[in-house]
């Protein structure tokens, strides 16, 4: 079991390294690509996280972060651009924006006895819809025109733009990921496992079913709203047609089914291996194609990964760590690509393909080649045993 | 007063339309478990297709219910079976369909770009046609939704409830396990049932097809609508869907006059919540499947 203080001084590390990586760029004249590309996954990486404290944990399917993400821009977009709020005053509102819209759709849609889940989902789905018209015909919200958000200043102590803002969305997606994991290794995500597994046995045995349900859709609320917020400065102009669409939803969930629900590390893997691969398609100039290949990845990652990708990188971490290290090294030292990106692409690429092989066929192998099968952690038995 | 009296006939006729898009969605999530989020975009395809079909050989739109119906039956069989054999239960099923739905909406937006589609005038001589009672309209294309809605959501409720195909569907959706000791089949009900709901939502499309313009964003603004329709209703009860679908469409329809078109989706959503509140077993459940 990993203890705490090494998750902490993992965190402290990660946060440290990505810190610098502004100056990185300028010292080594790298170009500022790198920065905008690593800005997007922690994008990525945070609504990703947040969506699976809820719908991860607690086993309630959302289609709501379009909806959260959505109140967070607007919140933003209206109080800097229509109210001459600060953005540094706007952005804690965006999160608690989104926290009551959240709360008030789980206020609703949790207290329905039968086919709770199945109502939860339905009515986040629609919610993202209903926003977008309701901003339609409201002029305070938008009224249809759209809002520039060029004018907005960030504060100056933050350093130049691009550094800003990589800065500030570093910082919101540490939070978020660290309290996912925090949920996770609490009492709270105890709570949520249980619900996920048998919500009647979870409640007949004292779990505060309705107070843990609505907690963990707040955070993911909060979360996915005050990531918005930050996201919203680097729109430039917010339209509804732009922030209420399918494309965060389907996205969040295509990359926490990839990385896995269980574990709080799951949605990050998932995050940085879906955002790399589409940004990669994107700039070959098949964005039409990214679509079609996502809604059939997201069929496929469904029925075949069933415990997602991370577990089993845990299961199997030399093989991770060497498949990674070697495709990235050929990759680079050979520039078969070009791009430090694109590299990463085809290390992650051979990485999935290695963890795509079947455990029977994977149990073989090992057999055959004498070495021990790994003990298996405390930790992995139980989230094995909390999965079904 | 005309205007609101216009308003409400125009608004129970749009009702149709809705419980015909409900029906397929409601039988399955009734009485096979299954979300099929993929039922939307079954809509939206009929329709591209009815119309790019009436286009082509410039025939009459309604003739294309013929080539339309048997082809989405099949594809509602195909699903049903690859869900089977994927082995797809509840939770599974709104991700898969939901990567369903976002394969055909891509697909959709690349044959026919993002662009309004709509059958011209001299191919279509339903859309801007009404039939007139004293003073109130009845458009053509809502009208005859209207009357298929009715059709089927009767025509269901008799087969479900009479005949040894619908207490196969009713015993199937009560316990699937107790339903095969008793020799029926539940895969065969299930299949049947899948094929029948792409049927309906082929027959939905038509008339979208006939009475509007068509665009691929339109499937997202169903949900809403449909989903009201379908928890209003009470699961795979055909009747209450039309009930339910009627009362959507005359509150949107009274919203629509009296604060304008954009209002409706919000007075949609606030029947929804309403329902969830009050009565989320649906409105007539003593008849309904599950």
């Amino acid at each position: 079991m990993i203890s705490r203080a090494r998750v902490l001084l993992g965190f402290l590390a990660v946060a440290v390294v990505l810190f610098f990586v502004p100056g990185i760029q300028e010292t080594l004249e790298l170009p500022r690509f790198y920065v905008i590309f690593l800005f997007t996954s922690f994008f990525w990486v945070a609504q990703a996280s947040s969506w699976n404290v809820l719908t991860g944990f607690s086993g309630y399917f959302s289609f709501g972060q379009g909806a959260w993400y959505g109140i967070g821009v607007y919140t933003v977009a209206i109080l800097t651009g229509k109210h001459g709020w600060s953005f540094m005053t706007a952005l804690p509102m965006a999160g608690l924006a989104a926290l009551l819209g959240g709360l008030a759709v789980g206020f609703v849609a949790f207290r329905v006895r039968r086919l709770s889940g199945e109502i939860f989902a339905l009515t986040t789905l629609a919610i993202a819809f209903v926003l977008a018209s309701l901003a339609r015909i409201t002029t305070a919200i938008d009224g249809g025109t759209g809002i520039f958000m060029t004018g907005t200043p960030i504060p100056e102590w933050l350093g130049e733009y691009n550094t800003a803002m990589y800065r500030m969305m570093l910082v919101a997606m540490l939070l978020t990921v660290f309290t996912a994991y925090l949920v996770h290794d609490s009492r709270l995500g105890w709570g949520l496992f249980s619900i996920r597994d048998d919500e009647p046995v979870a409640g007949g045995l004292g779990v505060p079913v309705f107070r843990y349900k609505m907690t963990a859709l707040g955070i993911n609320a909060f979360f996915a709203g005050l990531v918005g917020g930050v996201w919203a400065l680097q729109l430039g102009f917010v339209t509804i047609d732009d922030v209420f669409n399918i494309r965060v939803p389907l996205f969040v969930i295509l990359m926490s089914v990839l990385g896995g629900l269980t574990h709080w590390m799951g949605p990050v893997v998932g995050a940085v291996i879906i955002y790399t691969f589409s940004d990669r398609l994107n700039s070959a100039g098949l964005t039409d194609v990214n679509q079609m290949i996502v809604g059939t990845l997201l069929v496929v990652l469904a029925l075949a990964v069933r415990e997602g990708i991370y577990i089993r990188m845990r299961e199997r971490w030399i093989t991770t760590l060497v498949t990674f290290g070697v495709a990235m090294a050929v990759s680079s030292i050979f520039d078969l690509a070009g791009s430090l990106v694109t590299d990463f692409a085809f290390a992650l690429l051979a990485t999935i393909l290695m963890m795509m092989v079947p455990d029977s066929v994977w149990r073989r192998i090992r057999r055959r080649g004498g070495s021990e099968p790994p003990e298996a952690s405390p930790k992995m038995d139980q989230l094995a045993g909390a999965e079904s | 007063m005309d205007l609101l009296a216009q308003g409400i006939v125009t608004g129970v006729l749009i009702g149709g339309l809705y419980a015909l898009m409900s029906l397929g969605v409601s039988l399955s999530w009734g009485a096979l478990k299954i979300i099929n989020l993929a039922h939307f975009s079954f809509i939206l395809l009929s329709a591209y297709l009815v119309y790019q079909l009436t286009i082509t050989f410039g025939l009459d739109p309604l003739l294309m219910t013929l080539a339309v119906v048997p082809l989405f039956f099949i594809f509602g069989v195909l699903m049903q079976m690859f869900f089977h054999w994927a082995k797809v239960d509840e939770f599974k099923s709104l991700i898969v369909t939901f990567g369903i739905f976002i394969i055909l909406q891509s697909l959709t937006q690349t044959f026919w770009s993002a662009d309004f589609r709509r059958i011209g005038s001299e191919l279509n001589r339903y859309e801007g046609n009404s039939l007139f009672i004293g003073d109130i309209a009845l458009p053509i294309p809502s009208l005859l939704a209207f009357i298929a809605a009715l059709g089927i959501a009767v025509t269901m409720s008799f087969v479900l409830s009479r005949t040894y195909f619908g207490k196969a569907v009713r015993a199937v959706a009560q316990d699937a396990e107790m339903a095969r000791a008793y020799g029926v089949d539940p895969n065969r009900v299930a299949v049947l049932l899948s094929g029948l709901s792409g049927a309906f939502s082929a027959m939905a499309g038509v008339f979208i097809a006939l009475g509007q313009a068509i665009y691929p964003g339109l499937a997202v603004s169903w949900f809403g609508v449909v989903f009201s329709v379908v928890i209003l209703g009470g699961l795979g009860n055909t009747v209450g869907a039309l009930t339910a679908g009627v009362i959507v469409g005359v509150a949107a329809g009274a919203a629509a006059v009296i604060w304008g078109p954009l209002a409706a989706p919000l007075v949609t959503f606030i029947i929804l919540i309403a329902a969830l509140l009050f009565r989320p077993q649906g409105l007539l459940t003593s008849r309904s499947v599950a």
